[in-house]
């Protein structure tokens, strides 16, 4: 342990005496930022994916655009991130290390609960944070001012859907939701409940899961029994996988399926073959979308880019991750300015573009519902088209799915 | 170098007064890491009441942990009027008294089973705490339940709960200690040897177990009622981790299993290298986690204790 | 009606996983007295092999339960000969921290090899159900109720009929008398956790073509495990048989009659329960008499 303090001191004063050994030019500083991401544990799937994004945003923002010039300096990007495990113990004792370390400027974690403490602590020292991991409510009703995160809150994320639902003709009138046992799944399912109510439909029945979920026999016998038009499933996305093979094997047949997490990815679709088509979930981005960014230029070239650096099929939260640093340098370069403060009062004041979004936040922190809210994914033909809203519409929606005997 | 009673109470008092000092020169993260190491010394020194002196290995006590934890927290919910310096003690008072109400009810049934039995059924009570307080909505155990801060408002939250923890720790020694030197915790020590000759010598077996036991889930209840102020937000998987069940056996056998300061000596350097050495690496941890287990029970499997007896029995 | 014969079927096929999954677990606990907490990572390892031979070798994943039987064998034979061994010579709670702490290195090496995504196998059959009477099954839990029935009475008749079984059954009874009769127990032991783990890994397909699984589930397995066996009994396929039954009946009556939430509520409680009325197991100790 001493031994690597002395190093670091070591290193640091050859670090500080460099610029003066090299020449008079413009001196390129860095950007500190640091984070946590579950890269073991529970939540390691879609953790790695967000940080790929973090990792492809910085890099390129190095190596191709050189560094971003921020109050007349030029910066580049360092990433200081640590695998939190999925643990919330370990996720906040070490961002305190980080902010005992001087470090400004805070990515986020992926799962409420590691969010929710690691937050709290950032808030505590006035230091902002900039995440795509928590949507759960109780990040954004507890008034903290440094906090931001890229989605709406749990409870406001099913609005796109439930508008699709109005205007499909002739429409669906009842529905049945299923949910797992969690934080998320439980205010999701909460935010399901109260726009398709208000939204004049009917609710039939309310299925809560376990967190794991080996067999839902038990509650596909009861959908049979008091059968929906739209079953609207918001269970994680191994569990998704389940209950959609169970329902085909089952003979379970609704008019419309939605899997709030699961046909985005191309495992699942694979996995489900011809049977995937006309499921529909929620995407908040995919390498369609006609945003312009001043990075990248827009999706499609982010995506190539991603693709030249990583094998690892690209997901949203890819997209969403790369949006939160490109937002951090959009509030530096409004704030002019790398103080703490002034760039929290940038990001509260935020309306950039980028190629993930618009990027708008509620005074509380979360995602503006219209510009970060999410869109409508349907499986058409084995490829994932957006369906809602109009704006960024590929394909018109399927309704009512064929039975699963006709699918395949 | 064996040291006699006196100089033992001497080397304690200046340990916690260095201890008490620490916030006072120690950058915020190490103040954070000194928390997780008085936790976890706690912790472990309770669990060794039971599973260190009467040889009774609990594989989960973590049921008690949540248990103090949701009820301080259900409690303190419906109390919230009171003053804030009253919350944290009505808290504990709340869970205390849920934790030995939950193991006097247990522990005849539970204490008649042994070795594996008993430390597997252990593990099922921790299981079953935890499914009913994520699937009962009254718990709130799934949507998270929130804890108000009580720290005062001059002090920074992190050396609040670091002194707090340090007092309870030091709470739980001196239980440790007294119960270690009194002729109930003989008669644990003699349970651990061989029980059954015990029963038959005239300890009163049975009796001891059910004590030890209780002493030992209030202690641990008390602990978590602290951790979960400490986190401000717990949901099941905060407090009920099968981890933790394991790290607190880890500690007795690092340090010393039945040893007085064995757990203490286990936590602070399991946290240690948790925390502070293997913070640093991104993706490796869980490797080396488990490496460290695997070569720390090949090469020493009475712990530090074992090591330093094994130093001193060779010429 | 059709409810109940509905559940009660679901439960079956559930069940009969389960007690292939757990019958591993349970011979290594009653013959070596060893609590395999690593048992879940080797379920997995099967998945996670047949994952990669039937995508290869485009073959049926059921037909990959030999190759990957025969991995895990020798997988096992070593790890029991050159690391539990050592441990197993103290005290039993040894060997469970450091069987824990290999599940944890294997772990992360899965999250390495593998990524974290969950990963299913489809076989082609995936999709079809049959009809028998009021109940409707589908095809792949069924042909994994057939696998798991095979495999554990091809246990079975290894157990009684084989000198493998013989000797090991012999050394689970009498440890010294079979030393003296000039049986080499290291090897036996090794032999018995190598069966064990080849069990574990074609308990992995089975539950690889059913459900989708990540690295991070070992634990869950492992619980299951555990279960089976303090339900069934110790050290014998009949006993997981009769364990994994019930688990699974229970599992499906409690998730549709109580709610599907519930279930492992009930799965834990039965655990306390029965270890408090008879901790050896309905079956009891295949290899010792049950107090």
């Amino acid at each position: 342990m001493k031994r690597r303090d002395v190093l670091a001191a070591g290193l640091g004063a050859v670090a500080l005496t460099a610029p003066a050994v090299r020449s008079s030019r413009a001196q390129t500083k860095t950007l500190t930022i640091g984070g946590s991401v579950p890269l073991t544990g529970a939540a390691a799937e879609t953790g790695l994916n967000v940080n790929n994004g973090y990792i492809t945003a910085a890099t390129y923002i190095n190596d191709v655009l050189g560094g971003v010039e921020i109050a007349g300096d030029k910066y580049k990007i360092q990433l200081k991130l640590f695998d939190d495990a999925s643990d919330p113990a370990r996720a906040t004792t070490l961002i305190q290390r980080q902010l005992d370390e001087g470090t400004d400027f805070f990515l986020g974690s992926f799962g409420s609960n590691i969010v929710l403490p690691t937050v709290a602590i950032t808030e505590r020292a006035k230091k902002p944070m900039v995440q795509t991991g928590g949507g759960s409510d109780a990040i954004f009703t507890r008034g903290f001012k440094y906090s931001f995160g890229m989605f709406p809150r749990a409870t406001r994320q099913f609005a796109a859907a439930s508008a699709l639902f109005k205007t499909l003709n002739p429409g669906p009138s009842t529905y049945s939701v299923v949910y797992n046992n969690d934080a998320f799944s439980k205010t999701a399912a909460e935010g399901v409940r109260q726009s398709c109510d208000a939204a004049g439909f009917k609710r039939l029945d309310s299925f809560e899961l376990p967190a794991k979920v080996t067999d839902v026999s038990s509650v596909l016998a009861s959908v049979r029994a008091n059968m929906p038009d739209m079953l609207l499933c918001v269970v994680h996305d191994q569990d998704s996988l389940l209950i959609a093979r169970q329902m085909v094997a089952t003979n379970t047949n609704v008019k419309l399926l939605y899997q709030g997490l699961g046909p985005q990815l191309a495992s699942y679709r694979e996995a489900l073959g011809k049977y995937s088509e006309s499921i529909l979930c929620s995407t908040y981005w995919d390498e369609g979308v006609p945003y312009k960014d001043k990075f990248f230029g827009d999706a499609k070239k982010f995506t190539e880019y991603y693709r030249s650096k990583f094998t690892r099929p690209i997901a949203y939260h890819v997209a969403g991750a790369a949006a939160c640093i490109e937002t951090y340098v959009m509030a530096m370069q409004a704030a002019k300015s790398l103080k703490p403060d002034a760039v929290r009062d940038a990001l509260a004041a935020a309306d950039f573009e980028t190629f993930y979004a618009r990027i708008k936040f509620t005074p509380d922190g979360d995602g503006d519902p219209l510009t970060l809210g999410g869109m409508i994914g349907q499986v058409q033909k084995g490829k994932l088209e957006t369906v809602f809203p109009e704006a960024a519409k590929t394909a018109p929606p399927v309704y009512p799915a064929q039975t699963w005997d006709k699918k395949a | 170098m064996k040291l006699n009673q006196t100089q033992v109470f001497l080397l304690v008092a200046a340990a916690v007064v260095v201890l008490a000092a620490g916030p006072l020169f120690l950058p915020p993260f190490y103040v954070r890491v000194g928390q997780l190491m008085l936790y976890s010394a706690g912790l472990g020194l309770a669990w060794a009441i039971l599973g260190g002196f009467a040889g009774y290995t609990s594989f989960g006590h973590a049921a008690f942990i949540g248990v103090g934890a949701f009820t301080a927290g259900l409690v303190e919910a419906k109390l919230s009027s009171l003053p804030t310096v009253l919350l944290l003690p009505v808290g504990l008072l709340a869970g205390a008294a849920c934790c030995a109400i939950l193991a006097a009810l247990i522990a005849y049934p539970i204490l008649r089973l042994r070795g594996t039995f008993f430390a597997i059924a252990m593990l099922g009570v921790s299981h079953v705490c935890a499914e009913v307080t994520n699937n009962v909505d009254f718990f709130q155990g799934s949507m998270g339940l929130n804890f108000p801060p009580i720290a005062p408002p001059s002090m920074d939250p992190a050396n609040f709960f670091y002194e707090i923890y340090l007092v309870a720790a030091l709470f739980i020694l001196l239980v440790s200690w007294q119960i270690r030197r009194s002729r109930f915790g003989a008669g644990l020590l003699s349970i651990r040897e061989d029980e059954d000759t015990a029963r038959m010598l005239g300890v009163p077996t049975e009796r001891y177990k059910r004590l030890a036991f209780v002493v030992s889930a209030v202690l641990t209840g008390v602990t978590g009622v602290i951790y979960a102020h400490s986190l401000g937000y717990i949901t099941t998987d905060s407090v009920y981790r099968d981890d933790t069940n394991l790290s607190l056996i880890v500690y007795s056998l690092l340090g010393g299993m039945g040893t007085l300061f064995g757990p203490v000596i286990g936590a602070f350097l399991l946290v240690f290298i948790t925390q502070v050495i293997l913070g640093r690496l991104l993706d490796f941890h869980l490797f080396a986690t488990g490496l460290l287990l695997v070569i720390l029970v090949l090469s020493a499997p009475g712990g530090i204790a074992g090591l330093l007896k094994r130093k001193r029995a060779a010429p | 009606m059709n409810l109940i014969a509905q559940t009660l079927a679901d439960g079956l096929v559930l069940g009969g996983i389960y007690a292939l999954a757990a019958v591993g677990f349970s011979l290594i606990f009653g013959v070596l007295h060893v609590i395999n907490l690593s048992h879940g990572i080797l379920v997995l390892m099967g998945a996670y092999l047949a994952l990669i031979f039937s995508e290869a070798l485009h073959i049926d994943p059921l037909l990959c339960i030999p190759p990957v039987m025969a991995v895990l064998f020798c997988v096992g034979y070593a790890y029991q000969r050159f690391l539990i061994q050592h441990a197993v010579d103290r005290a039993s709670v040894n060997s469970m921290l450091l069987t824990f702490g290999v599940a944890l290195m294997l772990q992360n090496a899965m999250i390495w090899v593998f990524s974290p995504d969950m990963k299913s196998i489809t076989p082609s059959y995936a999709f079809t159900s049959l009809k028998l009477g009021p109940v409707n099954l589908d095809a792949v839990r069924l042909s994994a109720l057939a696998a798991s029935l095979i495999l554990l009475s091809c246990l079975a008749a290894l157990l009684r009929f084989s000198p493998l079984g013989r000797v090991i059954r012999a050394t689970a009874q009498q440890t010294m008398a079979a030393r003296l009769c000039g049986v080499n127990v290291r090897h036996v032991y090794a032999l018995t956790f190598a069966v064990s783990a080849a069990f574990a890994g074609a308990a992995g397909i089975v539950i690889g073509i059913i459900l989708p699984f990540s690295p991070n589930d070992e634990g869950g397995w492992t619980l299951n495990a555990f279960v089976v066996v303090v339900l069934g009994g110790v050290g014998s396929p009949a006993g997981a048989l009769i364990g994994g039954l019930l688990l699974g009946m229970v599992s499906t009556l409690t998730a549709q009659y109580v709610g599907p939430a519930f279930p492992n509520v009930t799965m834990f409680l039965l655990l306390v329960l029965l270890l408090l009325v008879r901790p050896n197991g309905l079956l009891g100790n295949a290899f010792a008499p049950s107090r």
